[in-house]
């Protein structure tokens, strides 16, 4: 974990760590800390520009001066979404919440892992296969962000972060609802964090920024792109590493681990002690 | 034998051995025995153990068919359980020699995943091959005799000569008209095993001295910690979002009370927020900050659900309401999270306006008390 | 024999000397040929406790080997090991010595998940080596004290598996670490104090691991060798019970000698056991700690949860109910303390008082060597079973998060379900075995009065059609058997009194053609007793076409 406290910068902490360790570590975070600020800055040209390419279109005329893209995407829109997040996004009560402001990067994450358009209204929206093309999700991402703006999408590698810090990142945010390797777990009255096995990176990306349903939302503020990243390259990289032990048995543990001594562990020697009680 | 022998220097009469100690060295003579084959030897030695071979069913006709055939099972198990133990060594002296290295990497080999598996197989293949080889062996190939014991009860003439010298040994030691001996033993006694139990002492500490357990390093202006020792502004944090935080005291993120969950309410979690009666000022806009200690059995609750604005521990599956005062819900526990008060100070930082107002974590005997 | 001067029967061969040599020094040929003399009734059931012995001795040797690396220090340091999702992170130097243990040391991970497999498996077969002398009554007099040292010795590996569990300082452990903490606290008066006896202060300190690694290697292991040693020495002095059967009365054991049957058999299982065991190790991966990560006391995982046997008590506590109880002067029994305390203390001390009870309740005073078969005893077997389905249903609800999120069903359903099932489920456990006993005693006593159901139907000449009743014994005027029932299984098919000229053998194939069999035997060459014992017991010859039921009331002739 990640011990370092700004109060205790002075190499002789309270938990005794080695001076070059917090040297290292204070450059690391001067690193990072550099990095943050690229990252703003990045991002505000990133919305300067995307502004000064919307704003004047807003500014004239929603409805003629839409984008190809937009206009396919009112069109799925209106399709399949409108019943229940209503005529402008705006939503319905009961139904459905307002899709103003929630940008591209929520709708990524709810149509591309399936879960809208929804089927019923349930404690939670499961996870199924995606009706809509990529490009189509292009569409309505493109639509979505023309009305009200929100969190994008971000580009380049999602796994570059550091291995560690993501894990330490992973145990603290994350893995209380979704179970130390990603497995997931029950959450209240039939409602449950989902296995992250078969999820993307794009989508475990647009699942922190925008924390879908009933996941907290972990903006950039609080969870930096870098520390994003750092979380993403842990879950894939733990989720694809081989178990070193055996069979994995689900890696849930306890739960799994007496199972098998029951049925594999005492089955075999009641068997075993069958044969010997037998006759010849 | 007299034990009286005053001769100086004797060792005490003749040094000849004194007569057997009776039973079957009696009965049986050298001669006798050796007279006996070692079948009729075996069946005395085992009457006089109480035991009678009623039946015995040989083992196979030696060169029989039979025989041969559970010998040649008998034998391949066991050679194949020789090879199996070849084969463990094999697999564990040989990774990293003329075998792929057996260290685990991230991007692993096949070989790194597969040694452990591999000395398993090969173990487990030996043992057991080694004990149904085994087992095998007196199924087929012993002769299976049933045989009985007696089985007997205490004796009575055991009873009564060991009682008889129990008591009058107790009678010898005049304790029960010495009363003077039997107190003081008593005493003794007692002191002594106090005496014996009071190192243990050195473990004992009082728990109620400066209230551990009712105190965290949270105080006054004491800043709110990321767990990367950044402290946080109220921009930070998206509505709907949850924090953990930590006191800004060196190891302050380490230890087992401090953690707080810092909460930024959606709207309409706001207006729906009722929070406890006289706590109404703790948070700070549409922050609140809650002990992240669970009431119950002290597991750190953070399954937070922004949208029905709980929060479940996932050791007993306590829920807490966020928006009632982190209060109980449903499970198991029984007191609201204690919730820190906060407000920013003049960096526009969170800081703390105080220590928690009671004490965090599992509830105790005397917790109300302090 | 060659021609010595020394005395006849003096050993000539070199083996013979050496043991004579050895003999002259320290006399133990009689207590051998005693050892080797004793006699051990053979059945299956009787191996279960030999099992636990056996993964006890696995768990033992794993365990040293384990102590050679691991730390038991909770000093913090950064991992500098082979895992790479770890490397710089900071942990407790146990941890990072039991990373090590598991990539840095060759065959490390095999000893280590050995171990934890032996400790599993010690304490299933400690559960079920009980309930077979539960349910055959293998605790009555004299067997009392086996028995409370046998309910000590589970409690006991409890705590051995207690405090193995928290040894390694990850994020599981941990967790449970701050669950035993809790229920330290929750001890009314007391709690606070012991807690911080045994923590040297608040949670989670410095010392824990350390004092619960000595307690683990050294205090608990000392405690229970003795405890086996006694216990064995105690079985071997009062002899092994056995089943009711032919020959076998209270007062002698019918079996097998020590040597060299009951020695094969016994070291084949040692070794069987070993294989198991090690098979596990090798092939299915238990408690990966490098995927929980070190232990932190604001981090928590979704399904964690306490190894098999302490599952209960997990689940006990997830479905009791919110009830403080506040008493005059601000001083609390937290809820906490009932379903952890209170329900392990009570439900171990009603196990380890049964006997006595069960004594004091029947007036059975008696020394009892001859087992009882459970449907003869109903009401000891009801009560069993309605114990073991309280504690399976919390054993289940120990892991209701684990199957709300796996079937879908809502987890606060899972804690109702499993709050009324705890309370419903075991009377209903009660009333059916009941039922069941006495249904399986009926049909036992309707065997013996009018024979086994041959499945052939006669047809008699006014028209009336009868099944055709095989007897066991000779029959009286009624045609109803007369033989008692004497506490062993009555043979139920035609097969099992040589209906079928001999019973069924083969264990993966059993021959039951008649045709099959002959010709088996006349390659074996010899006849084999299989099925002797039970034509001993009841006495019956070959299948005769007697026998009707008993308001027939026609008088049998007499043909075999």
């Amino acid at each position: 974990m990640s011990t370092t406290n700004p109060q205790s910068d002075a190499p002789t902490d309270a938990t005794g760590r080695p001076v070059d360790r917090a040297r290292v570590r204070r450059r690391s975070k001067q690193r990072r800390r550099i990095a943050n600020v690229a990252g703003l800055m990045a991002s505000l040209v990133l919305t300067g520009s995307l502004y000064s390419v919307l704003a004047p279109a807003q500014a004239a005329d929603d409805t003629t001066s839409e984008s190809a893209a937009e206009a396919a995407g009112r069109e799925l829109y209106e399709r399949s979404c409108i019943t229940c997040h209503g005529e402008n996004l705006e939503g319905e009560v009961n139904r459905g919440p307002s899709l103003i402001g929630v940008g591209e990067a929520s709708v990524y994450f709810q149509v591309h892992t399936g879960r809208m358009p929804l089927v019923r209204q349930e404690a939670q929206a499961p996870d199924k296969p995606t009706i809509f093309s990529d490009e189509e999700i292009d569409q309505l991402m493109a639509y979505v962000q023309a009305n009200g703006g929100g969190p994008t999408l971000p580009s380049g590698n999602l796994r570059d972060g550091d291995l560690a810090e993501g894990g330490e990142l992973f145990r603290l945010n994350c893995a209380s609802c979704h179970n130390f390797v990603g497995e997931g777990g029950a959450l209240s009255s039939g409602k449950l964090a989902p296995s992250l096995k078969d999820t993307t990176d794009l989508e475990l990306y647009t699942a922190m920024l925008t924390g879908p349903e009933n996941m907290p939302v972990f903006g950039d503020n609080q969870l930096t792109p870098e520390e994003k990243r750092s979380v993403i390259n842990y879950i894939q990289t733990v989720k694809f590493q081989a178990d070193p032990g055996g069979a994995g048995i689900g890696r849930i543990g306890p739960v799994a681990e007496g199972l098998v001594i029951w049925v594999v562990g005492i089955g075999a020697l009641m068997f075993g002690i069958f044969w010997m009680g037998s006759k010849a | 034998m007299s034990t009286h022998d005053t001769r100086p220097g004797s060792a005490g009469g003749a040094d000849t051995p004194g007569p057997l100690h009776g039973g079957p060295d009696e009965d049986y003579t050298p001669e006798q025995l050796a007279a006996m084959s070692r079948e009729d030897l075996d069946m005395l030695g085992a009457r006089y153990d109480g035991v009678e071979i009623l039946h015995v069913d040989p083992g196979p006709e030696p060169g029989s068919r039979m025989e041969k055939r559970a010998v040649r099972q008998v034998g391949w198990t066991f050679a194949g359980a020789g090879i199996a133990a070849l084969l463990f060594l094999v697999v564990y002296a040989g990774s990293g020699w003329f075998l792929p290295e057996w260290n685990w990497a991230t991007e692993g080999t096949t070989w790194s995943a597969m040694f452990n598996p591999l000395l398993g197989l090969f173990m487990g293949l030996a043992f057991t091959l080694a004990g149904v080889g085994l087992v095998l062996y007196t199924k087929k190939l012993l002769p299976h005799e049933t045989a009985v014991q007696d089985k007997h009860d205490g004796s009575h003439f055991d009873r009564v000569t060991t009682g008889a010298t129990l008591v009058g040994g107790l009678h010898n030691s005049g304790l029960q008209r010495r009363k003077l001996l039997t107190r003081s033993l008593g005493f003794m006694g007692a002191a002594f095993g106090l005496m014996l139990i009071a190192p243990l002492g050195g473990m004992i500490k009082n728990p109620n001295k400066g209230n551990p357990l009712g105190r965290t390093n949270w105080a006054e202006g004491v800043r709110l910690l990321r767990d990367n020792g950044t402290p946080i502004r109220p921009g930070d944090q998206q509505p709907g979002s949850l924090e953990t935080v930590f006191p800004a005291v060196p190891g302050g993120n380490l230890q087992s009370d401090a953690a707080t969950m810092l909460i930024r309410l959606r709207p309409e979690q706001l207006a729906a927020d009722r929070p406890k009666e006289g706590q109404e000022e703790f948070g700070y806009g549409d922050y609140v900050a809650y002990s992240k200690i669970c009431t119950h059995a002290g597991c750190p609750v953070s399954l937070y659900e922004q949208e029905t604005s709980r929060i479940l521990c996932p050791c007993h599956q306590s829920q807490f309401d966020v928006t009632q005062g982190a209060k109980p819900v449903f499970g198991p526990a029984t007191r609201s999270l204690p919730q820190l008060p906060i407000t920013v100070d003049d960096e526009g930082y969170f800081v703390a306006r105080s220590d928690y107002i009671e004490a965090v974590g599992p509830t105790y005997w005397n917790r109300e008390r302090i | 024999m060659a021609a010595t001067a020394t005395a006849p029967g003096a050993p000539t061969s070199r083996l013979g000397k050496a043991a004579t040599e050895f003999d002259d020094r320290l006399i133990v040929a009689g207590p051998v040929r005693r050892t080797l003399n004793k006699v051990f009734p053979d059945h299956w059931s009787f191996l279960l406790g030999e099992i636990a012995l056996y993964a006890f001795i696995i768990a033992l040797l794993s365990g040293t080997y384990l102590t050679f690396f691991f730390d038991a220090s909770m000093t913090e340091v950064p991992y500098e090991g082979e895992y790479d999702p770890l490397r710089g992170t900071e942990m407790s130097a146990a941890y990072a010595s039991a990373l090590d243990l598991s990539f840095d040391v060759r065959g490390g991970l095999f000893m280590r998940q050995m171990h934890h497999w032996a400790a599993l498996l010690f304490v299933a077969a400690i559960v079920v080596h009980l309930l077979r002398i539960f349910f055959t009554g293998a605790f009555r007099r004299p067997r009392e004290s086996n028995w409370l040292i046998g309910v000590v010795m589970l409690v006991l590996s409890l705590l051995m598996g207690v405090t193995g569990y928290t040894l390694p300082d990850d994020l599981l452990s941990g967790t449970g670490l701050r669950i035993i903490s809790a229920i330290l606290l929750s001890i009314p008066v007391i709690g606070t104090w012991a807690h911080f006896a045994i923590f040297n202060g608040d949670f989670v300190g410095t010392e824990i691991i350390g004092r619960f690694y000595i307690a683990h290697v050294l205090i608990f292991p000392a405690i229970l060798l003795g405890l086996i040693a006694v216990h064995l020495l105690i079985l071997v002095k009062q002899k092994h019970t056995q089943f009711p059967g032919p020959g076998r009365t209270e007062h002698n054991v019918v079996g097998n000698r020590l040597f060299p049957t009951f020695a094969g058999k016994a070291t084949g299982l040692l070794l069987v056991c070993f294989g198991v065991v090690s098979a596990l190790a090798g092939l299915v991966q238990i408690n990966p700690i490098w995927l929980w990560g070190p232990y932190n006391p604001a981090q928590v995982s979704a399904a964690s949860q306490p190894d098999w046997y302490i599952g209960f008590l997990d689940g006990s506590t997830r479905i009791f109910p919110a009830w403080d109880i506040n008493l005059p002067g601000d001083y609390t029994i937290p809820a906490l303390f009932w379903p952890t305390v209170v329900v392990a203390g009570a439900m171990f001390t009603v196990l380890a008082l049964y006997p006595m009870i069960e004594r004091k309740v029947t007036g059975d005073t008696a020394s009892h060597h001859l087992l009882q078969r459970p449907r003869d005893v109903p009401v000891r077997t009801s009560l069993g079973v309605m114990a073991l389905t309280f504690y399976f249903w919390l054993m289940l609800a120990g892991g209701n998060d684990v199957i709300a999120d796996k079937f879908d069903i809502s987890l606060n359903a899972m804690t109702w379900i499993g709050r009324i099932g705890v309370i419903v489920l075991p009377p209903i456990a009660y009333t059916l075995t009941y039922r069941i006993c006495l249904g399986l005693q009926q049909h036992d006593r309707e065997v013996l009065e009018h024979g086994i159901e041959t499945g052939v139907i006669r047809r008699l000449p006014h028209g009336e059609f009868i099944e055709v009743h095989q007897p066991l014994g000779p029959v009286d005027e009624h045609g109803h058997g007369q033989l008692a029932y004497g506490g062993a299984p009555v043979p139920k098919r035609m097969n099992h009194v040589g209906g079928a000229r001999r019973a069924i053998r083969g264990f993966f194939t059993p021959i039951e053609s008649p045709a099959a069999v002959e010709l088996e035997q006349q390659r074996d060459g010899r006849e084999l007793a299989a099925g002797e014992t039970t034509r001993e017991l009841t006495g019956s010859g070959r299948p005769s076409d007697g026998g009707r039921p008993s308001d027939g009331g026609r008088p049998q002739d007499a043909r075999d």
